[in-house]
């Protein structure tokens, strides 16, 4: 049998290596390309190789999890998935067919960074690190979402939600995903608007599995109030345990999800994304998305995560830090974003160092905001410091004890879900369907009316 | 009966002009997406004729054949370049599809999948691979336009897309090989 735990070490060290070699390339100037490497900006090939690596990390601990699944299924025939398995399946299924394409990416990029290849054709190379970015972050949102709907439920004493819906949100989430990541490109040339408009479709697809997720945590979250003696229209809200770390992180954490999911309607909209488009405005979607609604959520889990795997407990002073850390992060968030979101709605363009443009009126207007952003900047590292230090107390020194693992059950009575939804051979074909119907045609397009291509281009 | 409901506003929702316009300036849309998802309205409104006209059903498609001929009969037609062409130039041959994928191709289907039997069921997949692959064949190998309606870089587009549909058909039928599917009924 094949060694599951030895193929999870080998795709930690592939990602440790590879994420060292893109960082060390970054300190050395010599890759000073961005987050998305857009080509014709062009780094040092070990810059590309290191991501080489990233990604044979990622599939490493992508066919452990598909091993470990095929290996439960023929131990439990007949059964469903637990679900916290089943949003590791959805995860990494994920995982796998998104980064195809930035791997198609970046084996292009190495051998023009190289300078085998004279050209790179820079629309493909953007589409396909759309077709991963996007759903790189609904990765984490996928994770997220299951501490939410499987962890959170056990935290005040309730239920988890009809499993049947649960495991449906997950795959609709895998499979609408991919194509979402255009919406990155409402403003690139070369695709027809009517293109650009059918793909605003496939973008807004992913809202629904969201929108599901929002009605389920409330059903729950008022299911359980209710049962500890909530009255009233929203008595059940008092009922819920404020003060537990534990819930307070990842209970702010999908209260942001509702201005995050939002915004992200805005920047899909081909109209709003035209007025938002490459300002500071997405760099507050994202602070609110991944820094709320994801990062918040992981602090959570850190508070019962870290004493499980330590062998040690959450003491009541730990918790009251980390109930000071969360607030001290949700005011960091909530002033940076919130600042972020106003001044790119002014015209603040992101992705470029400070400048008053000759001191003009409009650039003035958008430096009280950015002061905000820097208050909202310090507060964060204040909860970043605080947080290091909460997860390596519990890791090393609180008192040693029994912590559990909080896993929710199904309401009494409540039917499983039924053996369809584990058809995951199924739900791949379909998602390569969707990522067929998107991505043929622009890319199609770029391939057989290509310009000439363009050199690597070195600005700094 | 819900779903036939649904069928028949997935099917309004096609039918409405603007949208039918958009899906059809588009040439891969228009076959790959319209024309499926004309299929699919028919597939959902198929119950409210199984329901209310069951005697009909059990005289002409008592065993699944000849409705599943019937569908394969109009997916081939409209697979020739030429209809879709005619589509866009004759308002009649518009009609025809609008009748003809949803009423004849997705309501036959519908009623005669269950009553095939797995091996039937697999030759509907074979003839839907062999179609795909023959139509990549036929749209990436001309060199000259084929459609007055579409430009050859819409052709090419809709050749590679094929290809692509083809592909995931075949990893679809091999997976039915190696994963026991009497565990997910």
């Amino acid at each position: 049998m094949f060694n599951v735990r030895k193929l999870a070490w080998v795709g930690f060290a592939f990602m440790l290596t590879g994420t060292a070699l893109v960082a060390v390339m970054i300190i050395l100037n010599e890759a000073s390309v961005l987050y998305t490497f857009y080509p014709p900006l062009a780094a040092h090939p070990f810059f590309y190789v290191g991501l080489v690596l990233l990604v044979l990390g990622i599939w490493a601990c992508c066919f452990g999890v598909f091993i470990n699944y095929s290996h439960w299924r023929k131990a439990h025939r007949g059964q469903p998935t637990p679900l916290l398995a089943f949003f590791a399946m959805g995860v990494f299924v994920l995982w796998f067919f998104a980064s195809i394409g930035i791997t198609i990416e970046v084996l292009t990029l190495i051998p023009w960074s190289m300078g085998l290849v004279e050209t790179t054709n820079v629309m493909v190379g953007r589409t396909l690190f759309w077709w991963f970015g996007h759903s790189l972050v609904n990765i984490w949102y996928l994770v997220a979402a299951s501490v939410w709907y499987v962890v959170v439920p056990k935290l005040i004493g309730g239920r988890h939600f009809n499993e049947k819906l649960i495991k449906l949100v997950v795959i609709l989430l895998v499979i609408l995903n991919i194509p979402g990541g255009f919406h990155h490109q409402i403003v690139d040339p070369g695709i027809s608007l009517s293109i650009k408009y059918l793909h605003v479709f496939m973008s807004l697809a992913i809202a629904v599995p969201s929108l599901m997720t929002a009605f389920a945590m409330f059903a729950v979250f008022e299911r359980a109030g209710r049962r500890l003696g909530g009255k009233g229209l929203l008595g059940w809200l008092k009922k819920l345990p404020w003060g537990d770390v534990r819930f307070l992180a990842p209970m702010i954490a999908m209260i942001a999800f509702i201005p995050g999911g939002a915004g992200g309607i805005v920047n899909t909209s081909n109209q709003l994304n035209q007025v938002i488009h490459n300002t500071l405005w997405v760099v507050g979607h994202f602070h609110v998305t991944v820094g709320m609604s994801v990062v918040m959520t992981f602090f959570g889990i850190c508070y019962w995560l870290v004493p499980y795997l330590a062998k040690r407990r959450l003491t009541a002073k730990m918790n009251r830090l980390g109930v000071i850390q969360t607030i001290i992060w949700t005011v960091g968030m909530v002033l940076m974003a919130g600042s972020q979101h106003a001044a790119g709605l002014l015209g603040d363009p992101r992705r470029t160092s400070f400048t008053t443009y000759g001191d003009h009126s409009t650039a003035l207007s958008w430096i009280p905001y950015e002061y905000v952003m820097g208050m909202g900047a310090v507060l964060l590292l204040i909860g970043v410091l605080i947080q290091v230090y909460a997860v390596f107390h519990m890791m090393f020194f609180a008192p040693k004890g029994e912590t559990e693992f909080p896993v929710a059950e199904a309401e009494d009575g409540a039917a499983p879900a039924p053996m369809w939804t584990e058809r995951w051979g199924l739900w791949i074909v379909l998602l390569l369907m969707v990522v067929a119907m998107a991505y043929v045609v622009p890319i199609m397009d770029f391939i057989l009316n290509a310009p000439p291509g363009s050199p690597p281009i070195k600005t700094w | 009966m819900k779903q036939a409901v649904y069928g028949l506003l997935l099917y309004g929702f096609l039918v409405l002009p603007p949208v039918a316009a958009l899906l059809e300036s588009i040439m891969i849309v228009h076959m790959h997406m319209q024309m499926p998802l004309l299929v699919l309205s028919g597939i959902f409104m198929a119950r409210f004729f199984q329901i209310h006209f069951p005697r009909f059903f059990e005289k002409w498609n008592k065993n699944g054949v000849p409705g599943v001929l019937l569908f394969m009969v109009i997916w081939s037609y409209w697979m020739i370049p030429r209809m879709m062409d005619e589509t866009l130039s004759v308002q009649a041959v518009e009609v025809f599809k609008f009748i003809s994928l949803p009423f004849l191709a997705g309501v036959s289907l519908r009623d005669s999948w269950s009553k095939l039997g797995s091996s039937a069921q697999s030759m509907v997949f074979v003839f839907l691979t062999v179609v795909f692959l023959f139509m990549a064949w036929i749209y990436i190998g001309a060199d000259k336009q084929i459609c007055n309606n579409y430009l050859e870089v819409e052709q090419k587009t809709l050749g590679w897309g094929s290809l692509a549909f083809a592909l995931i058909m075949i990893i679809y039928f091999l997976q039915l090989f190696y994963i026991d599917q009497s565990e997910y009924k």
